[in-house]
């Protein structure tokens, strides 16, 4: 299994490379990669949103607790939607905008576990002229555990 | 007062922290989620039209409001030894450098299924003008067997 080792942070390249609205399939999986969820990373996230719990942190304290050991926010998934798809993802595509999303959570994703995706569109509309693409996602780890599963709506560019 | 299934009522309220957005902070969730889709990023494309929307200058990310409420959640849920299942949410208004934001939750129903409890919580996210930015709804899952943290 390649894992991605850079991450490109232009979202412009590529762009030409992504399927539009009119192109997207509804049913049809998303490529997706692997990705080894690190404990910086984290960290990261967790300063990004003010996240301070121990249990992310705090390898002792974590050990206590029902998950016996550290475990990763249940929104983790913002990161992993990102990491777990390629740069020719329409994710990425500039302009894209987030709608809402509904997320249900299993088990915690936890340092070091590998996660995997499983993602499609799952449908698509047009509503007060604007393109809309519902998609469909689900995160297992190295074990094919369910982590958490959700649905987002997005308004792709015109 | 640490909350249980059973001292929890319709109505009770549950606040999050403020959090002040700024330009490094928005910049920080990119780096953070790698979501560096220049909504977020570039003032110049900004100034451009997204179908009928025009923003006019860069925003924070949508999900920068969920996972607020979701710090919210867990931090009320883990000292009750209550686990944080499930989160739905909605963006109604665009968050942008300079506001300040903070989650709140009102516990909507107590419900009890064959083999646990669950509370259903109305989540919102304010700017300092008082106006909604986010709204949705969460269900936390206190098991039977609690393990309180």
């Amino acid at each position: 299994m390649a894992e991605a080792q850079t991450f490109e942070t232009d979202f412009w390249k590529d762009a030409n490379l992504r399927k539009v609205w009119d192109d997207i399939v509804p049913g049809e999986p998303r490529k997706t990669i692997p990705y080894t969820l690190t404990k910086e990373a984290i960290e990261l996230y967790c300063k990004s949103v003010g996240e301070t719990h121990p249990i992310y942190f705090d390898e002792a304290y974590a050990r206590t607790t029902r998950y016996g050991g550290l475990i990763a926010p249940p929104s983790i998934h913002i990161l992993l939607m990102f990491s777990c798809t390629p740069a020719d993802d329409w994710m990425r595509s500039p302009g894209t905008v987030n709608a809402g999303q509904s997320w249900s959570y299993n088990i915690p994703a936890r340092p070091n576990d590998v996660i995997t995706l499983q993602a499609r569109a799952l449908d698509k509309f047009i509503k007060r002229e604007r393109l809309f693409v519902v998609h469909d996602n689900v995160f297992f780890n190295q074990r094919g555990e369910v982590i958490c599963s959700g649905r987002g709506w997005t308004i792709r560019p015109m | 007062m640490t909350a249980t299934f059973d001292n929890l009522s319709a109505g009770d309220v549950i606040d999050g922290p403020k959090f002040a957005v700024s330009r490094e902070s928005i910049r920080l969730f990119c780096d953070a989620s790698l979501d560096y889709n220049p909504l977020h990023l570039d003032d110049d494309y900004m100034k451009g039209s997204f179908g009928k929307t025009n923003f006019g200058g860069i925003i924070m990310h949508g999900m920068n409001n969920f996972g607020l409420i979701s710090r919210m959640l867990t931090d009320w849920a883990y000292p009750a030894g209550a686990i944080h299942r499930r989160l739905e949410t909605r963006w109604v208004k665009p968050v942008r450098p300079g506001d300040t934001i903070q989650p709140s939750g009102i516990i909507k129903a107590k419900q009890t299924s064959e083999k646990s409890r669950w509370v259903l919580i109305d989540v919102m996210v304010k700017n300092q003008a008082g106006e909604k930015v986010a709204t949705g709804e969460a269900l936390v899952e206190f098991p039977r067997d609690l393990f309180c943290q």
